[in-house]
């Protein structure tokens, strides 16, 4: 991680008419993909709950929620600290950043109803439940809302293919670098979840 | 048997209206409350009166719904319910339906005086504004009874179904309004027809994840 924001402050060129404001998308577009696989992996982990009825899955699901949630905080940190700049607003209801903040709302639900559902056995079930609806609602949510605003602002991540190589490169690497640390945080919050339980 | 279930929730209202009379007064309330608080003149009523109808609506059918379920809870009818020899999917259906016939009865008693206190004009094509309002409220409440049966035995029910259910409704309610502020402002409807797919196809997606779901959420 330390080797990454290194290679992103001093190997990164600079873009012409965004500056500093540029280095940000290394870290903001990874953190979102991770949170996005996060949720992903959510869901998965939910239908094969229901299906085998196997707490390894519950945990899973569990540990994904949260470390998805975490990331997506940071996302909704780092865009508006990009988009204001930029964009000239902290804030626009555009389709992307619409999804993300009614997913984090969702997920603070999902939270609740674990914290708060009663009987262990039926809130994971409910939480299964849950992190397949809010996931199915993702693609409804980004249509309806780019339904609704008619102009459009240009992403970073739609344009990345254009790019030269010299920013493609640390990107990806960065990309790698996040999707790792996902993993090792998903793989140790597993383990706690397994010790609570089995005491 | 789904019949006898819509027929047992209707029954239940029409001979207690513990759902109906709160509804109404609640959304009385609001219109009340909407119209004091902004006190703009005809133009600007017309502009957000879409929006702030359909907040009235979510506000109106949470309160329905969440009762809906919480009587359901009294006296453990739900169990009953759960041991009777019938798919449960069936019972989810049942609650929608019931839930948008006791929704759709109360917005006929609201609209009225959200007529007349926002001081709107109708325009004159309100068949289509029937139909987005009956397939809107069978939207609300798919979603709606999906999250009240997730969180009817929680222990924060009260706090839980609102938090859940708002960020889930909120692209229905995005074309809810869309479609009904072009309704208002009598554009035709094949201009704004998406919009209306859109309705449709929510309902859609959640009646049909209510009805394979809900196997999961109403088991012991």
């Amino acid at each position: 991680m330390m080797f990454n924001i290194y290679n992103i402050i001093n190997n990164t060129p600079m873009v012409p008419d965004q500056f500093w404001a540029q280095k940000i998308f290394y870290l903001h577009v990874p953190i979102a993909w991770t949170g996005f696989l996060s949720y992903l992996i959510v869901m998965i982990a939910g239908i094969l709950f229901l299906k085998r009825k196997n707490i390894f899955w519950d945990h899973l699901g569990f540990a994904a929620a949260e470390i998805g949630t975490l990331f997506i905080t940071l996302v909704l940190i780092t865009g508006p600290i990009w988009a204001k700049p930029i964009w000239g607003t902290w804030w626009t209801w555009e389709p992307r950043l619409t999804t993300t903040l009614i997913l984090f709302l969702i997920y603070i639900g999902y939270f609740m109803l674990r914290a708060f559902g009663g009987h262990p056995e039926r809130t994971s079930r409910y939480a299964a439940v849950l992190g397949i609806i809010a996931f199915i609602d993702v693609p409804i949510i980004f249509f309806s809302v780019r339904f609704w605003e008619e102009k459009y602002q240009s992403h970073p991540q739609v344009e990345i293919t254009k790019q030269n190589p010299e920013i493609i490169i640390p990107f990806l690497i960065s990309l790698v670098i996040f999707t790792i640390l996902f993993v090792f945080m998903l793989k140790y919050r597993l383990h706690v979840l397994k010790v609570i339980f089995d005491r | 048997m789904f019949y006898t279930l819509v027929r047992k929730d209707l029954l239940l209202e029409f001979r207690t209206k513990e759902i109906i009379i709160p509804m109404f007064t609640f959304g009385l309330a609001i219109i009340l409350i909407f119209s004091l608080s902004f006190n703009a003149s005809q133009e600007i009523n017309h502009t957000f009166s879409p929006g702030l109808l359909w907040i009235i609506i979510l506000f109106v059918s949470s309160l329905g719904l969440h009762r809906m379920f919480v009587l359901e809870k009294e006296f453990d009818a739900f169990t009953l319910n759960l041991a009777a020899p019938i798919d449960r999917g069936t019972i989810f259906i049942s609650k929608v339906v019931s839930g948008t016939i006791l929704l759709l009865i109360a917005e006929i008693m609201i609209i009225p005086p959200f007529v007349v206190f926002m001081n709107l004009s109708i325009p004159s094509n309100w068949p289509i504004m029937m139909l987005i309002l009956i397939i809107g409220d069978l939207g609300i409440m798919s979603i709606g009874a999906i999250i009240s049966s997730l969180s009817m035995r929680a222990k924060l029910s009260e706090i839980l179904f609102p938090i859940l259910f708002f960020p889930l409704v909120s692209p229905h309610l995005i074309a809810c309004v869309k479609a009904t502020n072009y309704w208002f402002k009598g554009i035709p409807f094949i201009n704004w027809q998406s919009w209306v797919y859109l309705i449709i196809t929510f309902f859609i997606i959640f009646f049909l994840v209510g009805f394979m779901i809900f196997d999961f959420i109403a088991e012991e």
